[in-house]
């Protein structure tokens, strides 16, 4: 399956600081791709790049095939970008701010496309406003109408969901995955890796300039994630049963409690009849999994510290 | 064939000057009647001719110039600076709009708010001084080099100011000083031989005296040299315009 984005050497500096240092990344058709990192690590710089908005240094990014300097006439019509940055223009309204995009591309809005998408953000009601009225919310819904207003195959969302409340959050979550389902390939930033890890087919952790890993999410989740089972006892333990102990138990609370931790895939049944065989007696029961936080937080550190990040390097396929 | 592109750009700058009429087209209104009010009654009644043509009718081809020049500097200056500053000029960063036709949409809307301020400033002027055009066409084609000119130059200026400071900075210490000294009020031929030279070395003298000329069929100096001078000065500032766009000079990362 050809790639519907590739990114080869792609590097950016400004003036000594390298904001991307080698980016090498293949997006596949048809995909929601996570791209996560702290503040400053390079993700919107990589997905400006791709969008025609800033120049590289050195490297090259293609879409569908074309490269995006040469041949931006026709990468740019393929490619929606919402910006980070809300952004709006006093002077017109929402429907002129949607014909205004559409013809810099060289469309004309036809009326049904425009109900369309009005619809679909939730702006019908809104037509006719002028943009300075409109809420925060309403606003990067306009954002995301303009982004699509020529039907792009590739659709870049930079942090999306910021500083927007849970619903209107859930509700772009929704309209994100109806995008990806009519065959858009999506390419989202963000901060919230619960985000990343409700959307993203695949994940690529970016760090100070460069891929440190891109990896099937729940891959990932699998491989990095772990689940721990907690026991509060009835009656505090001096020591852990030997056959508790074997399965890697602990005490915690001074032995008011027993837990353990298993890998993702593995099941929790063996603890829980060993610790019935030992006459535990069990007054509560907790679980935690492994979130996607857990294992953003493990790679920047791994990366921090200089180590080789565990997993599948950039550009390899899990 | 004019792409839907560049005509929904045109239109978008159009119609965000139309949106503020009182701002963009009725305060020349009030600034022309004052210079007249000031100038062209109270000097005009001393002065009565000049080059053959009564004062009030002489001053109109340079207020008409002024008029011309500096909103057509305005228009494109303001607009690309305030799309910075809001971040909307990401709109046409990532479309397929090419160079040409971005340079093409803010510089037309120059044109057409510099026009129809020359054109208000004009008619507010032949209320008081009377209307003639000797060279109408000639006049015209004049105007319209003078809007590009400052359009375009009024494009660069935004594309590299930080601040409206700066962006205010070519029409107060600029465009104005030189137009007022260029001749608006008065013929060069009335002058001290030392200003006389200090105003000729002046380029919107030239374009005052050409438009004048157009108007009026009077100049100070030879109307080739000024409709020469100006066409170079269009083509400069569209060229350099061109080059900085196309550079991604404080636009591109």
């Amino acid at each position: 399956m050809e790639p519907v984005v590739e990114v080869r050497g792609l590097e950016k500096r400004y003036g000594r600081v390298a904001a991307l240092a080698g980016v090498e990344l293949d997006i596949r058709p048809g995909e929601i791709f996570g791209l996560l990192g702290p503040n400053g690590a390079g993700k919107t710089t990589l997905i400006s790049i791709v969008a025609g908005l800033v120049r590289a240094t050195a490297g090259e990014a293609r879409v569908l095939g074309r490269d995006v300097v040469r041949d931006y006439a026709f990468t740019r019509r393929v490619v929606g970008l919402v910006p980070q940055e809300i952004n709006f223009d006093p002077f017109f309204t929402v429907e002129e701010a949607l014909r205004f995009q559409a013809g810099y591309f060289g469309v004309r809005l036809a009326e049904e496309r425009l109900v369309e998408l009005l619809a679909a953000l939730e702006l019908l009601d809104k037509r006719a406003a002028h943009t300075r009225g409109l809420s925060g919310g309403m606003k990067r819904r306009l954002l995301i109408a303009k982004a699509l207003v020529h039907d792009p195959r590739v659709l870049f969302l930079d942090e999306p969901t910021a500083g927007v409340d849970v619903e209107l959050r859930r509700g772009l979550w929704r309209y994100v995955r109806r995008l990806r389902d009519r065959g858009t390939t999506v390419v989202l930033t963000t901060h919230y890796l619960e985000e990343a890890e409700e959307l993203a087919d695949r994940i690529g952790v970016i760090d100070r300039g460069r891929l440190v890993l891109v990896e099937d999410t729940r891959a990932l989740l699998r491989r990095h994630g772990a689940k721990t089972l907690r026991l509060a006892l009835d009656r505090p333990l001096a020591a852990v049963p030997p056959a508790l102990a074997a399965l890697g138990a602990r005490l915690e609370e001074g032995g008011a409690a027993v837990s353990v931790e298993v890998p993702a895939g593995e099941a929790f049944g063996p603890f829980l009849a060993a610790a019935a065989a030992a006459g535990v007696a069990v007054r509560d029961v907790e679980t935690h999994r492994t979130t996607l936080e857990d294992v953003f937080v493990r790679l920047v550190r791994a990366g921090a510290a200089g180590a080789a990040p565990p997993g599948p390097r950039a550009g390899e396929t899990p | 064939m004019i792409s839907i592109r560049l005509q929904t750009l045109f239109v978008k700058e159009v119609r965000r000057f139309l949106r503020v009429p009182g701002q963009t087209l009725l305060s020349p209104v009030v600034t022309t009647t004052l210079y007249f009010v000031v100038f062209g009654w109270a000097l005009g009644a001393r002065l009565r001719m000049v080059d053959g043509v009564p004062y009030g009718r002489f001053i109109v081809p340079g207020l008409v110039t002024l008029g011309v020049l500096s909103n057509a500097y305005l228009n494109s200056s303001s607009s690309l600076f305030v799309m910075k500053i809001q971040g909307t000029v990401v709109d046409l960063l990532v479309s397929p709009l090419t160079h040409a036709e971005v340079l093409a949409g803010f510089v037309g809307a120059s044109v057409v708010r510099g026009l129809a301020v020359g054109l208000v400033t004009w008619g507010v002027a032949g209320l008081f001084g009377g209307f003639s055009v000797a060279h109408p066409a000639l006049a015209l084609l004049v105007l319209v080099l003078a809007a590009i000119t400052f359009g375009a130059l009024g494009f660069v200026t935004a594309i590299w100011a930080s601040s409206f400071e700066q962006v205010n900075f070519i029409p107060t210490f600029i465009i104005t000083p030189l137009t007022f000294l260029g001749g608006v009020f008065y013929s060069a031929s009335m002058l001290p031989p030392a200003l006389r030279g200090f105003t000729h070395a002046n380029p919107i003298f030239y374009v005052v005296d050409v438009v004048r000329f157009g108007m009026l069929g009077v100049s100070d100096a030879s109307p080739w040299v000024g409709g020469l001078l100006l066409a170079c000065l269009a083509c400069l500032a569209v060229g350099g315009a061109w080059l900085l766009l196309r550079s991604g000079y404080r636009l591109r990362g």
